[in-house]
């Protein structure tokens, strides 16, 4: 069971809202009961802000919790 | 209740699924006639003649001469004459070829003697051979003339040449002998079992002088073979009855000579199969004509077979059908996943699909119960600590919430007096707080001096559900105290799972429908105009034992001018309706199946939409308002004694989750200021949710509250993500286990809500609590 490494946000144009500047793809862990998975997600290079896109949230991370739960 | 190997051993034994179908036990060598039939309807010939090959001694010649008693016990003998098994065994011996070569067995040294080539000492060759042990068989006169001599119809046919044939390959040693007192007592000394044959020597011992079960008759000597004498004194050889002996008496000799127990574990033990025929057409049985079946004829023949099964519950449960297994496959699936330590526990989503409503158990001939087995799992699971837990955590948030501050009330009777609780449950008031006033002013009218007190709150059976019995259990004794501090009234429920739950919180207390109460008491006033004549009634699964439940709901509905007829799913087989067990919860697809099981024909899919569709009548309001999302035109009995303060029409879906979330504060500020329960409020001011989105977001389980929550958490501290191209703002916050994403634009001082989604992983930078991993602590109870 693993994440795919790199998710894109689902439309072009966010970036953060605090610092204005444009997002870019960054290494971070996603963690769930006792299971850690690297993945690379938009985030602004400089608040470290993280976006999980709709997509990712609703299709594999549903099916990647679920499986941890399973064990 | 507890949830041990030992227990499960038992539970997975009372489902008789698996056990043979009267042909079967019928068969004296165990043939699985089905199967055999089945292979047969599907023209696939050989693999039937395998199964003969596999379970008859002599096969060949068996097939010609079996008197087929499985016949006689065929469930088909009513319905157009029993199934043709004999012809068909017949038909593939003919037709084919031998299909499979015995497995080559390791020697055995122990050697065997058996007298006399009838029909059991032959079978008895026959098996011991195919197990390895080496075998001689002594008989009088040519080898085959005992067998042709009691069974004449044997003469010529092929069969016996290469069934001799095959026993030579396989090592046997024929020998002719005088079958005398000397050569059974040379035989006793040169061989380590001895087997006589009844009907080919006059050695044999009566039946009555060896033992029934093993056919031993002294030391290690066996015998077989008797003819049976009919109760007019007429003495026949019945073929299956001898080649039968011959195998017991074979097995028999295995165990004397391997020295150990004669009768351990020998013969199946089983419960009987129960099949239900009734409605099933009779079809005449196909006579295979002179030169025997043809393939087509065969096939047709074969199809008569009804392929009998139990599956009863299986039948008539949408969620036993979903797993294409049957509760004892079930129980070893449920047992097995209770074992595993590492790995995957495959079987929860079986273990939480069950609606606990207990139909399955009614319609069981061996009362199974697929709720105690689930239930059981689930709290082995909590207690365990391996349960999934986004699968109950919405549920019992819900719950929660509905015994929560803003949703909680023990409210007594203005004059003090304290006879009677009206207790409607969390689901009625969060539906139709109007009508749950309207109730509490009707008995009140009804009960002058008695008293009536209300208590909003939740039973607590969701937590029951999710199999957490010591939450179940803190949420009665809170319940308990409310109700003594109202004095111990009688609790009137109008939900049959409140019901349920309240009389396991209040032993002491009597618990019962409210229905049952009004029942006797004058309708409310009020017109009754544009009712529907007649509505098919659908019972509560918790009410089903309730005999004055079921009977109020009846007398009340006729009392209001509707004509009601029961639906299928009414009385004490009644199903659920996909809430309880909250499989709503945790598998909403099945759910919506399980509300399927048992509406009648005229409400099938394609059906209930016409506009003169007869509507179903429902007493629980989790009943009505998922018959209705489903397209199902339903009312509930409050529809018709409080005209005009329910549901417009039995087509008016119920409140959503928020909206029911919003429906109990709304109802609970409404009884405690005396003033109208305001129309079910289906949104947060300064929020812009389209019914579309809500709809979804609903699914997902985000509530509209959620939803708010994050977009002010997230817009006040400025930690959004924004789209150059859109505008939209995009943000998250994680309340609890869950982290809720919002995308919105700001609107008038409120915003417009575009979309929302939610996850329950934890990554660093995002939510409120980004870099705290969260782990199963937390859940601790
Ligand atoms: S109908 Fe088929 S399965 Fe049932 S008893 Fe007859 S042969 Fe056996
Ligand atoms: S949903 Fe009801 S009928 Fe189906 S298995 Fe569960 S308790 Fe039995
Ligand atoms: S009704 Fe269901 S549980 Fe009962 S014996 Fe039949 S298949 Fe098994
Ligand atoms: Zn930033």
């Amino acid at each position: 069971m693993s994440l795919e490494p790199n998710y894109a946000p689902d439309e072009a144009g966010w970036e953060c809202g605090n610092c204005h500047r444009p997002l870019e793809q960054g290494k971070v862990q996603a963690c769930y009961l006792d299971a850690a998975f690297d993945v690379l997600l938009p985030r602004c290079p400089v608040c470290g802000l993280t976006m999980i896109p709709k997509s990712l949230a609703e299709g594999k991370m549903v099916e990647v919790e679920a499986l941890v739960e399973e064990k | 209740m507890h949830f041990d190997q030992q227990h499960l051993h038992e539970t997975e034994a009372r489902c008789t699924q698996e056990s043979p179908p009267q042909c079967r036990q019928a068969c004296p060598f165990s043939l699985d006639v089905r199967a055999f039939m089945q292979h047969c309807a599907k023209g696939d010939f050989g693999q039937a003649r395998r199964l003969l090959e596999r379970n008859l001694p002599l096969p060949d010649v068996m097939g010609l001469i079996c008197d087929h008693p499985c016949e006689t016990a065929c469930l088909r003998r009513d319905l157009g004459g029993s199934c043709a098994i004999g012809d068909l065994e017949r038909f593939c011996l003919a037709h084919l070829p031998v299909q499979s070569r015995p497995l080559p067995m390791p020697p055995k040294r122990f050697s065997i003697a058996v007298l006399g080539a009838g029909l059991a000492g032959l079978a008895a060759v026959w098996n011991l051979s195919r197990n390895g042990y080496p075998v001689t068989c002594l008989h009088g006169g040519e080898r085959t003339s005992a067998l042709l001599a009691r069974h004449p119809q044997l003469a010529g046919a092929k069969a016996v040449g290469d069934v001799f044939e095959a026993l030579d390959r396989a090592g046997v040693k024929f020998a002719e002998s005088s079958l005398d007192e000397a050569s059974l007592a040379q035989a006793m000394e040169s061989f380590d079992g001895v087997l006589l044959d009844a009907d080919a020597t006059t050695l044999a011992p009566r039946f009555k002088d060896v033992d029934a079960a093993t056919l031993l008759w002294r030391d290690k000597c066996c015998a077989a073979g008797w003819l049976e004498t009919t109760p007019t004194g007429h003495r026949y050889a019945s073929a299956s009855r001898q080649a039968n002996e011959g195998r017991i008496a074979a097995q028999t000799l295995e165990r004397v000579v391997a020295k150990v127990s004669l009768t351990a574990s020998r013969g199946d033990t089983f419960g009987p199969l129960h099949i239900d025929i009734s409605g099933i057409a009779p079809a005449p049985r196909i006579e295979p004509g002179p030169e025997g079946f043809t393939p087509d004829t065969a096939r047709k023949e074969a199809e008569r077979c009804l392929e009998c099964q139990c599956l009863a519950c299986v039948k008539a449960c949408a969620y036993l059908r979903k797993y294409q297994g049957y509760p004892k496959v079930y129980t070893r699936q449920i047992s097995n996943n209770a074992s595993i330590v590492k790995g995957h526990h495959q079987a929860n989503p079986l273990i939480e699909g069950c609606c606990l409503c207990g139909k399955c158990t009614e319609l069981c001939p061996e009362n199974f119960s697929m709720a105690d087995l689930c239930l059981m799992a689930r709290e082995d699971m909590v207690a365990r600590a391996y349960d999934p837990p986004s699968a109950h955590e919405f549920a019992i948030e819900d719950m929660e919430s509905a015994c929560g501050p803003e949703s909680f009330l023990s409210q007594p009777d203005p004059s003090g007096r304290q006879r009677w609780l009206l207790f409607p449950g969390c689901q009625l008031a969060a539906s139709r707080g109007a009508q749950v006033l309207a109730l509490l002013r009707h008995l009140r009218k009804g009960l002058p001096g008695d008293g009536v007190g209300l208590l909003l709150s939740c039973c607590g059976v969701p937590a029951k559900w999710a199999g957490r019995p010591n939450l179940h259990a803190r949420m009665g004794k809170r319940l308990a105290e409310a109700v003594a501090a109202q004095g111990n009234p009688v609790v009137l429920a109008a939900c049959a799972s409140c019901m349920e739950s309240l009389r396991q919180h209040l032993p002491g207390t009597e618990v019962r429908s409210v229905w049952e109460t009004i029942r006797d008491m004058p309708l409310p006033e009020g017109a009754r105009t544009g009712l529907p004549k007649s509505l098919w009634v659908r019972d509560p699964c918790s009410a089903r034992h309730d005999a004055a439940w079921l009977d109020s709901v009846r007398t009340l509905a006729r009392k209001a001018g509707v004509d009601v007829e029961d639906s299928p799913s009414a009385g004490r087989t009644t199903g659920c309706c996909g809430y309880g067990g909250l499989v709503w919860c945790v598998d909403p697809e099945l759910a919506d199946s399980i509300a399927e099981d048992g509406l009648p024909p005229d409400l099938a899919p394609e059906k209930r939409g016409e506009p003169d569709a007869r509507p179903v009548l429902a007493s629980c309001i989790m009943c009505r308002d998922r018959l209705v999302a489903e397209g199902v035109p339903a009312l509930h009995l409050l529809d018709l004694l409080f005209p005009g303060t329910g549901a417009a029409s039995a087509r008016e879906r119920g409140p959503g989750l928020s909206a029911r979330r919003a429906g109990r504060i709304a109802l609970r500020r409404a009884a405690l200021d005396g003033s109208d329960v305001p129309a079910p409020l289906a949104g947060v001011p300064g929020l812009d949710v389209d019914a579309a989105l809500l709809a979804r977001l609903e699914e997902r389980h985000i509530l509209l509250e959620d939803v708010a929550e994050t977009v002010q958490a997230v817009d006040a501290a400025g930690r959004y993500f924004v789209n150059s191209v859109t505008g939209h703002r995009l943000g998250s916050s994680r309340p609890r286990r869950v982290t809720f994403w919002v995308e919105y634009s700001p609107k008038d001082g409120g915003f417009t809500v575009h979309d929302a989604w939610c996850h329950r992983m934890v990554i660093p930078g995002c939510g409120s609590d980004a870099g705290q991993p969260w782990n199963r602590q937390e859940d601790a109870p």
